[in-house]
């Protein structure tokens, strides 16, 4: 196990740049925290979890996948060696499951030339971000079990720093790293874990919505509620860690010249599921919320969960952000009252 | 807007009227919706069946064009209910014997003659409106494109002073501005008569005062024309060169074909904009601007909320900020434009703009913007006008009487168009068509239609129909839908495929030269 002194973080950062587009947490001019590209003027330690998830290092919201000049194709899709630095349990999980997703059926390539030689830094969490989290009740946090190359457990002065990984094994080879002996480490990460997970609260209505679902009693009356008071912005989709959706376009500039983009999209929008004659098999907001709710508390995949939960992750963006409050909390808790009693 | 647009969660009661909030405003829309789920009251004025009426309380729902008869309907069961705010009334307004002499012939029953709105319904909603503690009026284009804009406005106005709902947090009267920055545009004088903060031109000492700024001599002391009072100087060749910045006419003006030849009238038509627009393809010479991400400055929105925004990519081709055009083009002209950056006309604006007088580029940089009036550089801003005084000192009521729409329906043109926007779509389309997420959204145009009306003319969901009136017509598919109330049909402006415009009546306001989009006879077939 190795120890890291906060103090040489942005030196460590620095020194990762020459290899690596560092993503890390960062304080704008207004004292917001964002995640983005590291600068040492913005960077800071003190960041609680950031609006966006980190799944724009693997899917951008909008990529030239290939061009067309004068009639030639010409692949246009970036590669990319991202190290996204001190990423939150949850979020490690929701690449995980993005990951998964996109190696299904084949690999989407454009996915795996900015993943495959990725590292991700998890900085386990001491306790809830804020009152939206519910990773101890997803088993998504608050620490990572898996998809991390290094995790960093706070300690105050220092980061005690778990291997993950052989890449990850290898990066702690510098001189910014200091060995601690094994089992005084696993004590005070034991500790650290325990403390942790408590801090956090479950939320008991994940698994009573999710019975309920399986067990088949209409929710109609949530997904009619929640489905009036809709705006269909679409923030959901575009702030969930595991929502991976996207759309396919061509920008024809000329006859011989153009453009195929890739973008963000989300399953709230009506044309996500309309067919070329005009007809929409998810004809109301109501029955497309039901369907992306049910996509992650009910129809999940297995294999792509990662043997969690479903295919919520519990980071609570969606609560956070929706304008008219349908986040996962809130549409479980509309079930299990609303449906279970 | 008087009040701020996080005022919205806290009121008791909404009274929105010619506004479809969550499809034009969805983040004050959201806000009302999430008011109403913890008990606050909507009462919605609207002929059509927008989103927001799921959450009314009541949905009155007027004939088009006769929202004066209704405010003063409302007007006169608040003051013959003695609902009224009578220490308001006597300490911060005047003329209220003259509204009350105005507004007594709309009784119930005569006002549900006029608009449909059942007397019923009427008296609950003016009993709910002046009751309320912290009442919030909101209207949008609703209310103003009609040729009694202006008076539609006033009648807002004065029931808000009426009853007091105006000059306290989530209590006022909010007109929801349309584009980000068409506050800012109009508190930079873009308006026929006024300078920056609305100082008018009419005023000498404000004419003096900017004559020192800008080192010149013999500012004109009359208002200018408006956008239809050029274009129809144009039209009879006393307009000789039109410079247009960011709006497409040849889509967005009434009576289309006029406006044609307008532009083709002219001398010199000079169009900036970021895209080649419709106008642009007519202009004799075309200036590339530079678009929001490619530029620094501030907008001004709905909330009088100054907000700085920064360069984040550079502006491709030949393309540049718009300052930076204007600032060339005077250097070319002889004039001085000694500016190399935002931040220093911001500075000249603050010189000269009493309400702009404490915002700078670097109290900007720091916050999430001000909000006007701000007149030194330690005022915080303003979250909400007129609590102590009106600009003028005391309100003055000025009420109108109800006169018909400008443009009666007959046998030829039986229905009634009325025009606006859909959520996916912006203005003329020269931005939001080009994003293919919404263009997939939102691909074409559509006319609704009820479904009674749709039955008798055998028209069926997207059969193609024509859609015609005294002065032009177009082609498109039909939306068969209650959310239209029988005998009115409803289609946007943002199709250039269906350019509903050559339809609409030029007719304007005295006033305000606003023209009457939202109201002309038409006639619908279906194609063969």
């Amino acid at each position: 196990m190795k120890l890291l002194a906060k103090k040489d973080v942005p030196e460590l950062l620095q020194a990762w740049s020459q290899r690596y587009e560092v993503l890390s947490p960062g304080t704008t001019e207004q004292a917001d925290c964002i995640f983005g590209a590291f600068s040492r003027d913005s960077f800071t330690l003190s960041y609680r979890k950031p609006p966006m998830p980190p799944k724009a290092a693997l899917l951008p919201p909008s990529q030239v996948i290939f061009t067309i000049e004068n009639g030639r194709y010409a692949d246009a899709a970036s590669a990319g060696r991202t190290l996204l630095f001190g990423i939150r349990a949850c979020d490690a999980m929701g690449i995980l499951q993005a990951k998964s997703f996109f190696q299904r059926d084949g690999s989407d390539s454009y996915v795996s030339r900015r993943s495959d030689e990725s590292v991700i830094i998890v900085n386990a969490c001491s306790g809830p971000q804020n009152e939206t989290c519910f990773c101890t009740t997803m088993h998504s946090g608050p620490y990572a079990d898996r998809g991390f190359d290094l995790q960093l457990y706070d300690m105050g002065e220092t980061f005690l720093v778990e291997e993950g990984s052989a890449r990850g094994a290898e990066l702690t080879g510098s001189q910014f790293f200091f060995a601690i002996g094994d089992a005084e480490a696993a004590g005070r990460i034991r500790t650290f874990r325990q403390k942790a997970q408590k801090a956090i609260p479950s939320v008991p209505e994940v698994a009573r919505a999710m019975n309920i679902l399986k067990a088949g009693p209409s929710c109609d009356s949530v997904w009619e509620r929640l489905g009036k008071k809709c705006i269909m912005c679409g923030g959901c989709a575009y702030v969930c860690p595991t929502c991976t959706c996207f759309t396919v376009a061509d920008r024809v500039h000329t006859a011989m010249n153009g453009q195929r983009i890739r973008s963000w999209d989300a399953c709230l929008f009506s044309g996500f599921t309309r067919e070329a004659s005009g007809h929409n098999p998810r004809p109301t907001q109501a029955s497309r919320l039901k369907r992306r709710h049910e996509h992650k508390l009910l129809y999940y995949n297995k294999i792509d969960t990662q043997a969690m939960v479903c295919g919520c992750v519990g980071c609570g963006r969606c609560s956070d952000y929706c304008p008219v409050h349908i986040g996962t909390l809130e549409v479980v808790k509309s079930i299990a009252e609303q449906v279970g009693q | 807007m008087t009040n701020s647009i996080c005022e919205f969660e806290d009121a008791d009661l909404f009274l929105v009227t010619g506004s479809n909030t969550t499809a034009q405003h969805p983040l004050i829309g959201s806000r009302i919706i999430n008011a109403v789920e913890r008990g606050a009251k909507l009462i919605l004025i609207d002929p059509r069946e927008i989103p927001l009426a799921a959450f009314a309380e009541l949905h009155l729902r007027q004939n088009i064009g006769t929202d004066i008869a209704v405010l003063n309907g409302l007007m006169n069961v608040i003051i013959e209910e003695n609902l009224y705010d009578r220490q308001f009334v006597a300490d911060r307004t005047e003329g209220f014997e003259a509204l009350k002499a105005a507004v007594s012939r709309y009784t119930p029953a005569v006002v549900e003659m006029i608009t449909g709105i059942s007397a019923a319904d009427l008296t609950r909603a003016a009993r709910m409106y002046a009751r309320a503690d912290k009442a919030m009026l909101a209207y949008a284009m609703g209310i103003t494109q009609h040729i009694t804009g202006t008076d539609n406005v006033k009648a807002c106005a004065n029931i808000a002073m009426l009853t007091g709902h105006v000059g306290r947090p989530s209590t006022g009267v909010n007109p929801l501005r349309g584009q980000n920055n068409v506050q800012g545009a109009c508190d930079m004088g873009g308006l026929p008569g006024v300078f920056s903060g609305y100082q008018p031109v009419s005023d000498e000492a404000a004419r003096k005062k900017f004559e020192r700024a800008w080192g010149v001599e013999g500012l004109p002391a009359q208002a200018g024309l408006t956008l239809g009072g050029m274009l129809e100087a144009g039209r009879k060749g006393a307009l000789k060169a039109l410079y247009v910045m960011g709006e497409n006419p040849r889509i967005s003006d009434p009576n289309l074909g006029s406006v044609d030849l307008a532009l083709s009238s002219l001398d010199l038509l000079i169009v900036q904009d970021i895209f080649m627009s419709e106008t642009a393809a007519l202009a004799d010479v075309v200036l590339p601007a530079a678009c929001f991400a490619e530029k620094g400055g501030t907008y001004t929105n709905t909330e009088r909320r100054v907000q700085l925004t920064q360069r984040a990519v550079t502006a491709p081709g030949q393309a540049r900020a718009d300052w930076e055009i204007i600032a060339d083009l005077c250097r070319r002209c002889g004039l001085e434009a000694p500016y190399t950056h935002p931040g220093q006309i911001m500075e000249e604006i603050r010189s000269v703009t009493p309400s702009y007088g404490g915002i700078t580029h670097e109290r900007l940089s720091k916050t999430y913007g001000l909000q006007w009036p701000c007149p030194n550089r330690e005022h915080p801003g303003t979250a909400f006008l007129h609590s102590a005084q009106f600009t003028r000192g005391k309100g003055s009521f000025q009420p109108s009487d109800f006169t018909p729409q400008g443009e009666a329906t007959d046998q030829d043109f039986p229905f009634t168009l009325t025009t606006g926007r859909i959520y996916c779509q912006f203005h003329t389309g020269t931005m939001s068509r080009r994003v293919d997420l919404l263009e997939r959204e939102a691909p074409e145009p559509l006319v609704e239609i009820h479904p009674e009306d749709a039955a008798k003319l055998g028209i069926r969901k997207n059969d193609l129909v024509e859609v015609s009136s005294r002065r032009g017509s177009i082609r498109l598919k039909a939306d068969v839908t209650t959310r239209v109330p029988r005998k009115v049909l409803f289609t946007t402006f943002h199709f250039h495929e269906a350019q509903v415009n050559l339809l609409t009546n030029p007719a304007c306001d005295r006033t305000s030269g606003i023209p009457e989009l939202k109201e002309c006879a038409a006639a619908i077939r279906r194609c063969p």
